[in-house]
């Protein structure tokens, strides 16, 4: 046990004195600094003015009279004079090209009729910009159909209001103050934080196996401590380092929850708190993701020290670990799936799976709870495949650290498994 | 069995890679506090036999007895000391610190082990580097700081494969002084070398193998006995003169391993060594030593493997351990 601990602490107290991770460790809450400060920005500032030209293709003027409407309704929009053209579109494009306009909005008998209209414009892509244009020019054609029927404007007017839609959480039998956008968030940063952290140590366990292996240390490592040892100590004394950078990211991510009024204040914004709110972390939910990073981890490490020590140089090992990187890509990548159904049969499967779990677990914990008898058979069936995985991986290391020259066959590593 | 019950005992010991055997039925007993030399040309197994000692590598066959219990490697690896062949430090990390940690491993505290990696360091004068990375360190210095991580834990038996290769006159100097006064302490020693002058200065005993397999064994005069005969070394001050002509007599030279200014005779049965001193000082030579001797080891070793270590033997490609 003692020996492990050297190994243990080794592997630590080398990592550690690197100045990339003091860089990893202290650039990544900046970077989410920045992030938050960034999407604050953008949302502020969404855009600045617009100048979109409205093309009256109607014969009844609906055209002249929606940008007026339109005008009035859109504030960061400048809706210019109603042109009556026919056809040519081509000086408008130019005008667009030369950025004397964003775009125009093309209307015609058909948009009172059966609500179509048409925009050509550089912002075309801007999901906010047209989603803008087309909720206001649908208002438009509401009411004037409406008044086409013989109703009062004045009781159009009176009849319209924007609903404005709050989305609260219920977790378990209570109701939280977390928005949906918050739980969203907090699902997203989970996913992003276990599959850079999985991957990133469990490459570390890797090239430090490699690099023992490589430097042939090995041989006098191994004449005083069982394989077995060797490897336990790499993938804890890998992992504490890892448990301390998330140790000083949560801390910083505490931090910057308290004092969120602050921070949103001194990036400039007046409207401290109405853009975006991070999301708040319950207990429970810490310790689901915590629960899953360090079993997702071993099960990993284990992994890539089976791979570390399979290979005989950098490259090798890089071929190798692409395939097993892209296991944990599946489980990340299924995000939107999880979230949109977090209780759905791709939810629950993945949730299962032992190699998807790590991440698609705590992902569809953040959207909404999972029921205990899942999270149990989850969580058992996790553990149970780190037990098998890693014995089989320890197999692997022993005889594979010892080995040079080529790489072994698929078939020769069953044997090593087999055989030990 | 007589004497001291031996520190290491290898029982026919045999080790295959593909197609390819490295050791082949091997056995010997290395006594306590004796300094042992395991001999051979390049490519004889002397390496593999010492993994195999070190539990590196699991023999196929025959038994490996450490301080007469059976087991390899580990489970003896605080009485052990090891110096692979392919030295190897973690590049990174800081001297004093490595040699601490391969202490640790061995089961020796951090205090007592960073004691005595000082007091190494400054003995084998590498004592303003220990702060300094590996990477930083000349190759022999490397080396001797790995020398020194086979020794801190103040081991009984030191495993030496190649101890001198890679070493100036000075430091291998400084190696064999600090590997008699460890036998001076008791210690047994072990140790795999292709230059017979270390061998021949150091050992009390010896093993020459090739191609796996033992040759002969014993102390230096038992090994020098077997090869029997009379012995002629001389040399040559300035010119050897027509010793040639004398050489190439068979009545009078049986074999003959010719330095240039240095020679070894192995006499022709019934030859008289006095009528090669007077035929080589009529030949005009002037020699500066000549002497009726023991064969040297070099010259038993040339007489041994010669025939074999001429033919490389190719190492096999993808050496799989245990496999």
């Amino acid at each position: 046990m003692r020996k492990v601990l050297a190994v243990i602490r080794r592997e630590f107290v080398e990592r550690v004195r690197t100045k990339w991770f003091w860089v990893g460790t202290f650039l990544g809450p900046l970077l989410l600094v920045g992030i938050i400060g960034l999407q604050i920005f953008l949302a502020t500032r969404s855009g600045g003015e617009r100048r979109v030209a409205v093309v009256d293709r109607s014969t009844t003027g609906f055209g002249a009279r929606a940008a007026e409407e339109l005008e009035r309704a859109v504030p960061r929009f400048r809706f210019v004079g109603a042109l009556a053209l026919r056809g040519d579109y081509d000086s408008l494009t130019q005008a667009v090209i030369a950025k004397e306009l964003d775009g125009f909005l093309i209307i015609g008998d058909s948009t009172l009729e059966r609500g179509s209209a048409e925009y050509r414009g550089s912002n075309a892509s801007s999901l906010t910009d047209m989603e803008t244009i087309q909720r206001a020019l649908g208002r438009v054609v509401f009411a004037t159909r409406l008044e086409r029927s013989g109703i009062d404007p004045a009781l159009v007017r009176e009849a319209e209001v924007r609903v404005n839609l709050a989305t609260l959480k219920i977790t378990g039998s209570k109701l939280t103050t977390e928005t949906g956008e918050q739980a969203f968030g907090l699902a997203f940063g989970m996913a992003i934080v276990l599959y850079m952290a999985i991957i990133l140590y469990g490459v570390a366990v890797m090239s430090s196996v490699l690099e023992e292996k490589t430097t042939r240390i090995v041989e006098v490592l191994v004449s005083s401590l069982r394989p077995f040892q060797l490897m336990l100590g790499k993938v804890v004394g890998a992992g504490a380092v890892g448990l301390v950078q998330l140790g000083v990211w949560a801390t910083s991510f505490l931090l910057l929850t308290a004092n969120q009024r602050r921070i949103v204040g001194l990036l400039g914004s007046d409207s401290a708190g109405s853009g975006f709110q991070l999301p708040q972390v319950s207990a429970a939910t810490f310790l689901v993701f915590l629960t899953y990073f360090l079993l997702g981890y071993f099960l990993y490490a284990a992994i890539f020290a089976a791979v570390g020590a399979m290979s005989s140089s950098e490259q090798e090992a890089r071929q190798v670990q692409a395939p097993v990187t892209f296991i944990l890509v599946v489980p990340y990548v299924s995000f939107f799936g999880i979230l949109n159904d977090p209780h759905g049969g791709i939810a629950t499967w993945m949730s299962l799976f032992p190699l998807f779990s790590p991440i698609a677990a705590p992902v569809r914990w953040a959207a909404s709870p999972i029921p205990f008898p899942q999270l149990a058979a989850s969580l058992i069936i996790l553990l149970a495949t780190v037990i098998g995985v890693t014995w089989a991986a320890s197999r692997i290391y022993r005889v594979g650290i010892l080995m040079t020259g080529k790489r072994p066959t698929f078939k020769e590593i069953v044997r090593w498994v087999r055989v030990g | 069995m007589t004497g001291p019950a031996p520190v290491l005992a290898l029982d026919h010991i045999t080790k295959r890679f593909a197609g390819h055997v490295a050791v082949d039925g091997l056995s010997l007993t290395v006594a306590p506090g004796v300094i042992y030399g395991l001999l051979g040309p390049n490519g004889a197994g002397k390496t593999t036999a010492i993994r195999v000692i070190m539990n590196i590598f699991a023999p196929d066959r025959g038994t490996v007895l450490l301080f007469g219990r059976p087991g390899t490697g580990h489970d003896h690896s605080a009485r052990i000391g090891f110096l692979p062949e392919e030295r190897g430090l973690y590049p990174k990390m800081r001297v004093l610190d490595v040699l601490v940690f391969l202490a640790e491993t061995k089961g020796v505290d951090r205090r007592t082990a960073r004691a005595r990696a000082g007091e190494w360091l400054d003995r084998l004068g590498l004592g303003d580097w220990r702060q300094r990375k590996v990477s930083d360190l000349s190759k022999g210095m490397q080396q001797k700081v790995q020398f020194i991580s086979a020794v801190l834990h103040d081991p009984d038996l030191i495993v030496l494969d190649e101890p001198f290769a890679g070493l100036d006159p000075v430091n291998a100097e400084v190696l064999r002084d600090t590997v008699l006064d460890l036998k001076r302490r008791g210690k047994t020693v072990l140790f795999s070398t292709h230059v017979m002058e270390h061998a021949e200065k150091l050992c009390d005993q010896l093993c020459i193998i090739a191609k796996g397999r033992k040759l002969v064994d014993g102390s230096l005069a038992q090994v020098k006995q077997t090869r029997g005969g009379r012995h002629v070394v001389l040399a040559f001050d300035g010119s050897q003169g027509a010793a040639d002509h004398v050489f190439a007599d068979r009545r009078l030279v049986g074999k003959v391993e010719d330095f240039g200014q240095y020679a070894e005779l192995e006499l022709a049965a019934g030859a008289d060594p006095q009528e090669i001193l007077r035929r080589l000082v009529e030949s005009g030579a002037r020699l500066s030593r000549f002497e009726i001797a023991a064969p040297s080891l070099h010259k038993v070793f040339v007489d041994l493997v010669g025939p074999d270590a001429a033919q490389a033997t190719a190492r096999p490609v993808g050496e799989t351990a245990r496999a």
